[in-house]
Protein backbone atom coordinates (compact mmCIF):
# COMPACT_ATOMS: atom_id res chain seq x y z
CA UNK A 1 0.00 0.00 0.00
CA UNK A 2 2.77 2.22 1.05
CA UNK A 3 4.72 1.84 -2.50
CA UNK A 4 1.30 1.96 -4.53
CA UNK A 5 1.26 5.52 -2.42
CA UNK A 6 4.70 6.72 -3.40
CA UNK A 7 4.03 5.61 -7.24
CA UNK A 8 0.94 7.39 -7.28
CA UNK A 9 2.92 10.29 -5.52
CA UNK A 10 5.68 10.48 -8.20
CA UNK A 11 3.29 10.14 -11.18
CA UNK A 12 1.43 13.12 -9.97
CA UNK A 13 4.80 15.39 -9.13
CA UNK A 14 5.99 14.17 -13.22
CA UNK A 15 3.18 15.30 -14.43
CA UNK A 16 2.93 18.65 -12.86
CA UNK A 17 5.85 19.58 -14.29
CA UNK A 18 4.70 19.89 -17.71
CA UNK A 19 3.32 23.83 -17.03
CA UNK A 20 3.18 25.55 -20.40
CA UNK A 21 1.81 22.18 -21.72
CA UNK A 22 -1.14 22.44 -18.97
CA UNK A 23 -1.96 26.32 -19.65
CA UNK A 24 -2.22 26.20 -23.41
CA UNK A 25 -4.32 23.01 -22.73
CA UNK A 26 -6.63 24.81 -20.83
CA UNK A 27 -6.99 27.35 -23.58
CA UNK A 28 -7.83 24.64 -25.93
CA UNK A 29 -9.76 23.16 -23.48
CA UNK A 30 -12.24 26.07 -22.85
CA UNK A 31 -12.09 26.96 -26.87
CA UNK A 32 -14.19 23.65 -27.87
CA UNK A 33 -15.97 23.49 -24.20
CA UNK A 34 -17.11 27.18 -25.90
CA UNK A 35 -17.82 25.62 -29.11
CA UNK A 36 -19.79 22.59 -27.76
CA UNK A 37 -21.84 24.39 -25.43
CA UNK A 38 -23.14 26.79 -28.57
CA UNK A 39 -24.07 24.02 -30.42
CA UNK A 40 -26.30 22.73 -27.27
CA UNK A 41 -27.91 25.97 -26.44
CA UNK A 42 -28.57 26.47 -30.13
CA UNK A 43 -30.42 23.38 -30.13
CA UNK A 44 -32.54 23.98 -26.96
CA UNK A 45 -33.18 27.57 -28.64
CA UNK A 46 -36.00 29.14 -26.78
CA UNK A 47 -37.48 26.01 -24.63
CA UNK A 48 -36.79 26.78 -20.63
CA UNK A 49 -35.34 22.97 -20.82
CA UNK A 50 -35.52 19.68 -22.48
CA UNK A 51 -35.45 16.22 -21.09
CA UNK A 52 -35.06 18.03 -17.74
CA UNK A 53 -32.03 19.43 -18.06
CA UNK A 54 -31.89 23.41 -18.67
CA UNK A 55 -29.83 25.59 -19.83
CA UNK A 56 -27.40 25.68 -16.86
CA UNK A 57 -27.81 21.85 -16.98
CA UNK A 58 -26.24 21.99 -20.33
CA UNK A 59 -23.41 24.06 -20.11
CA UNK A 60 -22.45 22.43 -16.58
CA UNK A 61 -22.53 19.34 -18.28
CA UNK A 62 -19.96 20.79 -21.28
CA UNK A 63 -17.84 22.58 -18.43
CA UNK A 64 -18.23 18.89 -16.74
CA UNK A 65 -16.93 16.58 -19.64
CA UNK A 66 -14.40 19.26 -20.25
CA UNK A 67 -13.02 19.09 -16.75
CA UNK A 68 -12.71 15.05 -16.55
CA UNK A 69 -11.70 13.73 -19.63
CA UNK A 70 -8.37 14.15 -19.04
CA UNK A 71 -8.95 12.71 -15.24
CA UNK A 72 -10.92 9.56 -16.73
CA UNK A 73 -8.57 9.52 -20.19
CA UNK A 74 -11.67 9.51 -22.52
CA UNK A 75 -9.39 10.01 -25.34
CA UNK A 76 -7.47 6.28 -24.70
CA UNK A 77 -3.58 4.92 -23.00
CA UNK A 78 -1.46 3.11 -24.95
CA UNK A 79 1.54 3.33 -22.50
CA UNK A 80 0.98 -0.52 -21.32
CA UNK A 81 0.96 -1.76 -24.95
CA UNK A 82 4.19 0.28 -26.19
CA UNK A 83 6.48 -1.37 -22.82
CA UNK A 84 4.86 -4.81 -24.83
CA UNK A 85 5.68 -3.64 -28.37
CA UNK A 86 9.53 -2.23 -26.77
CA UNK A 87 9.81 -5.30 -24.37
CA UNK A 88 10.29 -3.23 -21.64
CA UNK A 89 7.47 -5.52 -20.22
CA UNK A 90 9.93 -7.80 -19.41
CA UNK A 91 11.12 -5.59 -17.07
CA UNK A 92 8.25 -4.61 -15.34
CA UNK A 93 6.59 -8.24 -14.62
CA UNK A 94 10.67 -8.60 -12.70
CA UNK A 95 8.99 -6.53 -10.01
CA UNK A 96 7.77 -7.89 -6.88
CA UNK A 97 4.35 -5.79 -7.25
CA UNK A 98 1.27 -6.87 -9.29
CA UNK A 99 1.74 -5.25 -13.08
CA UNK A 100 -1.68 -4.02 -12.46
CA UNK A 101 -1.61 -2.40 -9.04
CA UNK A 102 1.73 -0.34 -10.66
CA UNK A 103 0.34 0.91 -13.29
CA UNK A 104 -2.91 1.95 -11.56
CA UNK A 105 -1.17 3.55 -9.08
CA UNK A 106 0.72 5.36 -12.53
CA UNK A 107 -3.24 6.40 -13.38
CA UNK A 108 -4.33 7.73 -10.34
CA UNK A 109 -1.22 9.99 -9.96
CA UNK A 110 -1.69 11.42 -13.89
CA UNK A 111 -5.51 11.82 -13.12
CA UNK A 112 -5.04 13.60 -10.35
CA UNK A 113 -3.07 16.07 -11.78
CA UNK A 114 -5.60 16.51 -14.67
CA UNK A 115 -8.13 16.79 -12.21
CA UNK A 116 -6.22 19.54 -10.36
CA UNK A 117 -4.47 21.46 -13.01
CA UNK A 118 -7.09 20.85 -15.74
CA UNK A 119 -10.46 20.22 -13.59
CA UNK A 120 -10.62 22.08 -10.66
CA UNK A 121 -9.41 25.70 -13.30
CA UNK A 122 -12.08 24.31 -15.83
CA UNK A 123 -14.83 24.14 -13.30
CA UNK A 124 -13.68 27.62 -11.25
CA UNK A 125 -13.67 29.44 -14.74
CA UNK A 126 -17.16 28.13 -15.87
CA UNK A 127 -18.13 28.77 -12.52
CA UNK A 128 -17.17 32.85 -12.40
CA UNK A 129 -18.14 32.86 -16.35
CA UNK A 130 -21.19 31.07 -17.05
CA UNK A 131 -22.18 30.16 -13.37
CA UNK A 132 -22.35 26.49 -14.13
CA UNK A 133 -24.39 24.24 -11.55
CA UNK A 134 -22.40 23.23 -8.56
CA UNK A 135 -23.39 20.41 -5.98
CA UNK A 136 -25.53 21.38 -3.37
CA UNK A 137 -24.09 20.28 -0.11
CA UNK A 138 -21.08 18.33 1.32
CA UNK A 139 -23.32 15.02 0.87
CA UNK A 140 -23.07 15.75 -2.53
CA UNK A 141 -20.01 16.32 -3.21
CA UNK A 142 -18.77 13.22 -1.65
CA UNK A 143 -21.11 11.19 -4.13
CA UNK A 144 -19.89 13.45 -6.80
CA UNK A 145 -16.53 12.39 -5.73
CA UNK A 146 -16.75 8.63 -5.22
CA UNK A 147 -18.35 8.58 -8.72
CA UNK A 148 -15.26 10.07 -10.49
CA UNK A 149 -13.10 7.79 -8.33
CA UNK A 150 -15.28 4.51 -9.68
CA UNK A 151 -15.23 6.16 -13.05
CA UNK A 152 -11.39 6.19 -12.39
CA UNK A 153 -11.51 2.74 -11.92
CA UNK A 154 -13.32 1.65 -14.56
CA UNK A 155 -12.29 3.67 -17.19
CA UNK A 156 -8.41 2.50 -16.04
CA UNK A 157 -9.73 -1.30 -15.99
CA UNK A 158 -10.89 -0.95 -19.53
CA UNK A 159 -8.15 0.70 -21.00
CA UNK A 160 -5.88 -1.77 -19.18
CA UNK A 161 -8.16 -5.19 -21.23
CA UNK A 162 -7.71 -3.09 -24.41
CA UNK A 163 -3.86 -2.82 -23.93
CA UNK A 164 -3.74 -6.34 -23.13
CA UNK A 165 -4.46 -6.73 -26.68
CA UNK A 166 -0.72 -6.32 -27.35
CA UNK A 167 0.07 -9.54 -25.79
CA UNK A 168 -2.02 -11.12 -28.50
CA UNK A 169 -2.04 -9.37 -31.72
CA UNK A 170 1.24 -7.30 -33.34
CA UNK A 171 -2.30 -4.33 -34.66
CA UNK A 172 -3.21 -4.02 -30.82
CA UNK A 173 -2.86 0.00 -31.85
CA UNK A 174 -5.60 -0.26 -34.29
CA UNK A 175 -7.97 -2.30 -31.57
CA UNK A 176 -7.58 0.50 -29.16
CA UNK A 177 -8.31 3.33 -31.57
CA UNK A 178 -11.26 1.78 -32.25
CA UNK A 179 -12.00 0.61 -28.38
CA UNK A 180 -11.35 4.45 -27.25
CA UNK A 181 -13.58 5.63 -30.22
CA UNK A 182 -16.44 3.71 -28.96
CA UNK A 183 -15.90 5.05 -25.38
CA UNK A 184 -15.83 8.50 -26.51
CA UNK A 185 -19.58 7.94 -27.86
CA UNK A 186 -20.79 5.38 -25.56
CA UNK A 187 -19.52 7.11 -22.53
CA UNK A 188 -21.57 10.68 -23.15
CA UNK A 189 -18.83 12.29 -23.86
CA UNK A 190 -19.47 13.23 -27.59
CA UNK A 191 -23.24 14.39 -26.31
CA UNK A 192 -25.32 13.21 -22.95
CA UNK A 193 -26.92 9.61 -23.58
CA UNK A 194 -30.14 11.25 -22.12
CA UNK A 195 -30.81 12.65 -25.42
CA UNK A 196 -30.19 9.64 -27.37
CA UNK A 197 -33.02 7.49 -28.44
CA UNK A 198 -34.73 5.10 -26.00
CA UNK A 199 -33.68 1.86 -27.61
CA UNK A 200 -29.88 3.25 -28.07
CA UNK A 201 -30.03 4.24 -23.94
CA UNK A 202 -30.96 0.94 -22.71
CA UNK A 203 -28.87 -1.04 -24.84
CA UNK A 204 -25.85 1.67 -23.37
CA UNK A 205 -27.09 0.85 -20.25
CA UNK A 206 -25.62 -3.16 -20.59
CA UNK A 207 -22.26 -1.87 -21.12
CA UNK A 208 -20.09 -0.48 -18.72
CA UNK A 209 -19.24 2.65 -20.81
CA UNK A 210 -21.52 5.07 -19.46
CA UNK A 211 -20.45 4.88 -16.07
CA UNK A 212 -17.02 6.02 -16.88
CA UNK A 213 -18.32 9.33 -17.65
CA UNK A 214 -22.39 9.71 -17.89
CA UNK A 215 -22.91 8.33 -14.14
CA UNK A 216 -20.59 10.98 -12.46
CA UNK A 217 -22.10 13.99 -15.00
CA UNK A 218 -25.84 12.75 -13.93
CA UNK A 219 -24.89 12.50 -10.13
CA UNK A 220 -23.12 16.02 -10.27
CA UNK A 221 -26.48 17.61 -12.10
CA UNK A 222 -28.71 15.52 -10.16
CA UNK A 223 -32.10 16.35 -11.56
CA UNK A 224 -34.89 14.82 -10.39
CA UNK A 225 -35.21 11.75 -12.03
CA UNK A 226 -31.34 10.77 -11.17
CA UNK A 227 -31.08 7.78 -8.18
CA UNK A 228 -27.25 8.82 -7.41
CA UNK A 229 -27.06 5.47 -5.19
CA UNK A 230 -28.04 3.31 -7.94
CA UNK A 231 -25.75 4.98 -10.24
CA UNK A 232 -22.87 4.31 -7.50
CA UNK A 233 -24.04 1.29 -6.96
CA UNK A 234 -23.92 0.07 -10.43
CA UNK A 235 -20.53 2.01 -11.05
CA UNK A 236 -18.85 0.07 -8.24
CA UNK A 237 -20.38 -3.22 -9.78
CA UNK A 238 -18.47 -2.42 -13.11
CA UNK A 239 -15.12 -1.23 -11.05
CA UNK A 240 -15.22 -4.58 -9.47
CA UNK A 241 -16.46 -6.92 -12.52
CA UNK A 242 -14.08 -5.17 -14.64
CA UNK A 243 -10.99 -5.19 -12.41
CA UNK A 244 -11.32 -9.10 -12.44
CA UNK A 245 -11.53 -9.46 -16.07
CA UNK A 246 -8.15 -7.60 -16.19
CA UNK A 247 -6.76 -9.84 -13.93
CA UNK A 248 -7.90 -12.70 -15.74
CA UNK A 249 -6.53 -11.98 -19.43
CA UNK A 250 -3.56 -10.55 -17.48
CA UNK A 251 -2.51 -13.94 -16.22
CA UNK A 252 -3.05 -15.75 -19.55
CA UNK A 253 -1.28 -13.04 -21.30
CA UNK A 254 1.68 -13.42 -18.84
CA UNK A 255 2.07 -17.02 -19.17
CA UNK A 256 2.13 -16.88 -23.13
CA UNK A 257 4.34 -14.37 -23.16
CA UNK A 258 7.64 -15.34 -24.49
CA UNK A 259 10.48 -12.60 -24.27
CA UNK A 260 13.08 -12.67 -26.96
CA UNK A 261 16.73 -11.94 -25.96
CA UNK A 262 19.04 -8.96 -27.41
CA UNK B 1 9.77 22.72 -64.40
CA UNK B 2 5.89 22.25 -63.22
CA UNK B 3 6.25 19.12 -65.43
CA UNK B 4 9.61 17.95 -63.64
CA UNK B 5 7.45 18.94 -60.36
CA UNK B 6 4.68 17.53 -61.29
CA UNK B 7 6.15 14.23 -62.34
CA UNK B 8 8.23 13.78 -59.33
CA UNK B 9 5.08 14.22 -56.94
CA UNK B 10 3.39 11.55 -58.89
CA UNK B 11 6.62 9.27 -58.36
CA UNK B 12 6.68 9.85 -54.76
CA UNK B 13 2.69 9.63 -54.55
CA UNK B 14 3.05 5.95 -55.85
CA UNK B 15 5.53 5.32 -53.61
CA UNK B 16 3.67 6.52 -50.03
CA UNK B 17 0.85 4.42 -51.86
CA UNK B 18 3.00 1.01 -52.36
CA UNK B 19 4.14 1.66 -49.02
CA UNK B 20 0.60 1.86 -47.29
CA UNK B 21 -0.48 -0.84 -48.69
CA UNK B 22 1.96 -3.27 -47.56
CA UNK B 23 0.51 -3.67 -44.46
CA UNK B 24 -2.82 -4.32 -45.53
CA UNK B 25 -4.98 -5.20 -43.29
CA UNK B 26 -3.28 -2.72 -40.73
CA UNK B 27 -4.54 -0.37 -43.51
CA UNK B 28 -8.00 -1.68 -43.81
CA UNK B 29 -8.33 -1.20 -39.75
CA UNK B 30 -7.23 2.39 -40.01
CA UNK B 31 -9.79 3.63 -42.76
CA UNK B 32 -12.29 2.10 -40.92
CA UNK B 33 -11.50 3.83 -37.85
CA UNK B 34 -11.15 6.90 -39.21
CA UNK B 35 -14.61 6.30 -40.56
CA UNK B 36 -15.80 5.43 -37.75
CA UNK B 37 -14.80 8.53 -36.22
CA UNK B 38 -16.98 10.51 -38.31
CA UNK B 39 -19.69 8.39 -37.79
CA UNK B 40 -20.08 8.45 -34.39
CA UNK B 41 -19.38 11.77 -34.03
CA UNK B 42 -22.23 12.93 -36.50
CA UNK B 43 -24.78 9.90 -35.30
CA UNK B 44 -24.13 11.62 -32.14
CA UNK B 45 -25.36 14.83 -33.16
CA UNK B 46 -28.27 13.55 -35.57
CA UNK B 47 -29.40 11.19 -33.22
CA UNK B 48 -29.87 13.71 -30.11
CA UNK B 49 -30.88 16.30 -33.19
CA UNK B 50 -35.05 14.38 -32.87
CA UNK B 51 -35.28 15.55 -29.43
CA UNK B 52 -35.20 18.89 -30.36
CA UNK B 53 -36.18 21.93 -32.50
CA UNK B 54 -33.66 22.56 -34.85
CA UNK B 55 -30.47 24.31 -34.46
CA UNK B 56 -30.79 28.15 -35.21
CA UNK B 57 -33.73 27.62 -37.72
CA UNK B 58 -31.44 25.07 -39.88
CA UNK B 59 -32.81 21.52 -40.83
CA UNK B 60 -30.69 18.73 -39.96
CA UNK B 61 -30.33 18.05 -44.32
CA UNK B 62 -29.39 21.75 -44.07
CA UNK B 63 -26.66 21.38 -41.45
CA UNK B 64 -25.46 18.25 -42.75
CA UNK B 65 -24.64 20.60 -46.16
CA UNK B 66 -22.25 22.47 -43.69
CA UNK B 67 -21.22 19.50 -41.73
CA UNK B 68 -20.35 17.21 -45.26
CA UNK B 69 -18.82 19.55 -47.27
CA UNK B 70 -16.18 20.61 -44.06
CA UNK B 71 -15.40 16.95 -43.40
CA UNK B 72 -14.82 16.49 -47.19
CA UNK B 73 -12.88 19.36 -47.50
CA UNK B 74 -10.64 18.91 -44.41
CA UNK B 75 -10.38 15.22 -44.65
CA UNK B 76 -8.62 16.52 -48.73
CA UNK B 77 -6.49 18.64 -47.06
CA UNK B 78 -5.54 16.43 -44.39
CA UNK B 79 -4.80 14.06 -46.59
CA UNK B 80 -2.71 15.60 -48.90
CA UNK B 81 -0.78 18.45 -46.57
CA UNK B 82 0.11 15.29 -44.00
CA UNK B 83 4.06 15.94 -44.56
CA UNK B 84 3.53 19.47 -42.63
CA UNK B 85 1.08 18.88 -40.20
CA UNK B 86 3.06 19.50 -36.82
CA UNK B 87 3.85 16.01 -35.63
CA UNK B 88 5.07 14.89 -39.35
CA UNK B 89 7.07 17.77 -39.71
CA UNK B 90 8.66 18.11 -36.34
CA UNK B 91 9.81 15.01 -36.97
CA UNK B 92 11.59 15.73 -40.20
CA UNK B 93 13.50 18.50 -38.29
CA UNK B 94 14.29 16.52 -34.94
CA UNK B 95 15.52 13.69 -37.26
CA UNK B 96 17.42 16.09 -39.63
CA UNK B 97 15.22 14.68 -42.79
CA UNK B 98 14.41 18.50 -43.54
CA UNK B 99 18.38 19.12 -44.18
CA UNK B 100 18.25 16.01 -46.61
CA UNK B 101 15.46 17.58 -48.45
CA UNK B 102 17.00 20.75 -48.41
CA UNK B 103 20.42 19.35 -49.70
CA UNK B 104 18.57 17.46 -52.68
CA UNK B 105 18.43 19.14 -56.38
CA UNK B 106 14.69 18.90 -56.29
CA UNK B 107 12.05 21.54 -54.93
CA UNK B 108 11.69 21.68 -50.98
CA UNK B 109 7.49 21.78 -50.89
CA UNK B 110 7.24 18.84 -53.34
CA UNK B 111 9.57 16.67 -51.43
CA UNK B 112 7.81 17.72 -48.60
CA UNK B 113 3.99 16.50 -49.95
CA UNK B 114 5.60 13.45 -51.10
CA UNK B 115 7.50 12.35 -47.68
CA UNK B 116 3.89 11.53 -45.97
CA UNK B 117 0.38 11.12 -47.41
CA UNK B 118 -2.23 9.68 -44.63
CA UNK B 119 -4.29 7.76 -47.43
CA UNK B 120 -6.41 6.22 -44.01
CA UNK B 121 -8.14 10.02 -44.28
CA UNK B 122 -9.99 8.44 -47.35
CA UNK B 123 -12.49 7.36 -44.92
CA UNK B 124 -13.32 10.81 -43.78
CA UNK B 125 -13.67 11.91 -47.35
CA UNK B 126 -15.93 8.87 -48.37
CA UNK B 127 -18.12 9.52 -45.59
CA UNK B 128 -18.21 13.58 -45.82
CA UNK B 129 -19.27 13.35 -49.32
CA UNK B 130 -21.93 10.76 -48.54
CA UNK B 131 -23.21 13.23 -46.15
CA UNK B 132 -22.98 15.94 -48.24
CA UNK B 133 -24.69 14.09 -51.06
CA UNK B 134 -27.58 13.14 -48.53
CA UNK B 135 -27.81 17.28 -48.11
CA UNK B 136 -27.82 17.83 -51.82
CA UNK B 137 -30.68 15.35 -52.22
CA UNK B 138 -32.80 16.73 -49.53
CA UNK B 139 -32.12 20.29 -50.53
CA UNK B 140 -33.49 20.62 -54.26
CA UNK B 141 -33.09 24.20 -53.87
CA UNK B 142 -29.32 23.39 -54.72
CA UNK B 143 -29.73 22.09 -58.30
CA UNK B 144 -28.70 25.03 -60.47
CA UNK B 145 -26.28 25.28 -63.00
CA UNK B 146 -24.64 28.13 -61.67
CA UNK B 147 -24.31 27.52 -57.95
CA UNK B 148 -23.24 24.02 -58.65
CA UNK B 149 -20.15 25.32 -60.64
CA UNK B 150 -19.65 27.58 -58.10
CA UNK B 151 -19.02 24.09 -55.48
CA UNK B 152 -16.01 23.05 -56.46
CA UNK B 153 -14.73 26.42 -55.96
CA UNK B 154 -16.00 26.47 -52.82
CA UNK B 155 -14.52 23.42 -52.03
CA UNK B 156 -11.28 24.58 -53.30
CA UNK B 157 -11.22 27.76 -51.07
CA UNK B 158 -11.64 25.57 -47.96
CA UNK B 159 -8.92 23.45 -49.03
CA UNK B 160 -6.40 26.20 -48.92
CA UNK B 161 -7.37 27.99 -46.00
CA UNK B 162 -6.85 24.21 -44.27
CA UNK B 163 -3.80 24.07 -46.06
CA UNK B 164 -2.74 27.31 -45.32
CA UNK B 165 -3.15 26.41 -41.57
CA UNK B 166 -0.58 23.55 -41.82
CA UNK B 167 1.45 25.79 -43.75
CA UNK B 168 1.57 28.00 -40.91
CA UNK B 169 2.06 24.69 -38.08
CA UNK B 170 4.91 23.69 -39.80
CA UNK B 171 6.82 27.07 -39.90
CA UNK B 172 5.99 27.63 -36.64
CA UNK B 173 7.42 23.68 -35.97
CA UNK B 174 10.63 25.51 -37.06
CA UNK B 175 11.01 27.75 -34.30
CA UNK B 176 9.71 25.99 -31.70
CA UNK B 177 11.07 22.21 -33.10
CA UNK B 178 7.83 20.61 -31.40
CA UNK B 179 4.10 20.68 -32.34
CA UNK B 180 1.78 23.62 -30.82
CA UNK B 181 -1.09 23.24 -29.56
CA UNK B 182 -2.30 26.69 -30.29
CA UNK B 183 -2.82 25.87 -34.11
CA UNK B 184 -5.14 22.71 -32.80
CA UNK B 185 -7.39 25.37 -31.67
CA UNK B 186 -7.64 27.31 -34.92
CA UNK B 187 -7.53 24.01 -37.69
CA UNK B 188 -9.39 21.59 -35.68
CA UNK B 189 -11.87 24.36 -33.92
CA UNK B 190 -12.45 26.10 -36.97
CA UNK B 191 -13.13 23.20 -38.71
CA UNK B 192 -15.38 22.02 -35.50
CA UNK B 193 -16.95 25.88 -35.99
CA UNK B 194 -17.61 25.09 -39.65
CA UNK B 195 -19.59 21.79 -39.04
CA UNK B 196 -22.34 24.41 -37.87
CA UNK B 197 -24.57 27.22 -38.95
CA UNK B 198 -22.35 30.48 -37.51
CA UNK B 199 -25.11 32.45 -36.23
CA UNK B 200 -25.11 29.90 -33.52
CA UNK B 201 -22.01 31.10 -31.99
CA UNK B 202 -21.46 33.92 -29.70
CA UNK B 203 -21.17 37.76 -31.78
CA UNK B 204 -17.47 37.84 -30.58
CA UNK B 205 -16.85 34.57 -31.20
CA UNK B 206 -18.92 34.75 -34.99
CA UNK B 207 -16.90 38.21 -36.16
CA UNK B 208 -13.26 36.69 -34.80
CA UNK B 209 -14.34 33.74 -36.96
CA UNK B 210 -15.21 36.15 -40.16
CA UNK B 211 -13.14 38.88 -40.10
CA UNK B 212 -9.89 38.12 -38.58
CA UNK B 213 -9.72 34.40 -39.42
CA UNK B 214 -11.98 33.85 -42.93
CA UNK B 215 -13.98 30.66 -40.85
CA UNK B 216 -17.59 32.40 -41.70
CA UNK B 217 -16.75 33.73 -45.26
CA UNK B 218 -15.29 29.15 -46.36
CA UNK B 219 -18.64 27.37 -45.79
CA UNK B 220 -21.58 29.44 -44.01
CA UNK B 221 -21.85 32.20 -45.87
CA UNK B 222 -21.59 30.25 -49.24
CA UNK B 223 -23.74 27.70 -47.62
CA UNK B 224 -26.50 30.93 -47.16
CA UNK B 225 -26.70 31.67 -50.76
CA UNK B 226 -26.05 27.96 -52.00
CA UNK B 227 -29.10 26.94 -49.62
CA UNK B 228 -31.28 30.09 -50.60
CA UNK B 229 -30.94 31.26 -46.65
CA UNK B 230 -31.33 35.33 -46.08
CA UNK B 231 -28.33 36.22 -44.35
CA UNK B 232 -29.38 36.88 -40.59
CA UNK B 233 -26.65 39.85 -40.06
CA UNK B 234 -27.47 41.58 -43.23
CA UNK B 235 -23.53 41.50 -44.51
CA UNK B 236 -23.59 42.82 -48.16
CA UNK B 237 -24.37 40.43 -51.29
CA UNK B 238 -21.23 39.35 -52.23
CA UNK B 239 -20.28 37.62 -49.30
CA UNK B 240 -21.24 34.28 -50.22
CA UNK B 241 -18.54 34.64 -53.28
CA UNK B 242 -15.33 35.62 -51.14
CA UNK B 243 -14.40 31.94 -50.15
CA UNK B 244 -12.07 31.07 -53.16
CA UNK B 245 -10.58 35.04 -52.49
CA UNK B 246 -10.30 34.19 -48.99
CA UNK B 247 -8.59 30.58 -49.14
CA UNK B 248 -5.89 32.02 -51.69
CA UNK B 249 -5.58 35.12 -49.37
CA UNK B 250 -4.99 33.14 -46.58
CA UNK B 251 -2.50 30.26 -48.33
CA UNK B 252 -0.60 32.97 -49.97
CA UNK B 253 0.37 34.65 -46.60
CA UNK B 254 0.99 31.53 -45.44
CA UNK B 255 3.45 30.76 -47.98
CA UNK B 256 5.10 34.00 -46.98
CA UNK B 257 5.39 33.12 -43.39
CA UNK B 258 6.72 29.61 -44.60
CA UNK B 259 9.91 31.54 -46.67
CA UNK B 260 10.39 33.61 -43.68
CA UNK B 261 10.51 29.99 -41.03
CA UNK B 262 12.81 28.49 -44.08
CA UNK B 263 14.96 31.58 -43.57
CA UNK B 264 16.15 31.13 -40.17
CA UNK B 265 15.38 27.14 -40.53
CA UNK B 266 18.84 26.16 -38.27
CA UNK B 267 19.10 23.01 -38.36
CA UNK B 268 18.93 21.00 -34.87
CA UNK B 269 22.36 19.63 -35.88
CA UNK B 270 22.71 15.95 -35.70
Amino acid sequence: MRLFWEITKRAFARHLTYRTATITGLITNLFFGLLRASVLLALLGNSSSTGGWSAQDLVTYVALTQAIMMVVSIFGWSELMNTVYRGEIAAELLRPTSLYLFWLAQDIGRGLTALVTRGISIMLVCYLVFAIRLPTDFWHWMTVFLSLALAIGISFAFRFIVNLAAFWSPDARGIARFAFIVLGFASGFLMPLRFFPDWLQQFLALTPFPHMMNSTIEIYIGSSNTKPLELLALQGFWAIALTLVAQLILSRATRRLVILGG
Amino acid sequence: MIFDNLRLYHFLWLAQLRQTLQYRVSFILDVLSTSLVTILEFSAFALIFAKFQGLGGWSLPEIMFLYGMVEFAFGLTDMVFDGFDSPTFSAHIRKGTLDQFLLRPANLMIQIFGSSLSFRRIGRVILGAGIFGYALIYNPQVWHLEKLMYLPLVVLGMNLYFGALFLVGASITIFTVDSTDAMNLLTYGGKDMMSYPMNIYADWLRIVFTFLFPVALLNYHPALFFLGKPDPFGLPDFMPFLAPVAGLVMFLLALQFWKFGLKHYQSTGN
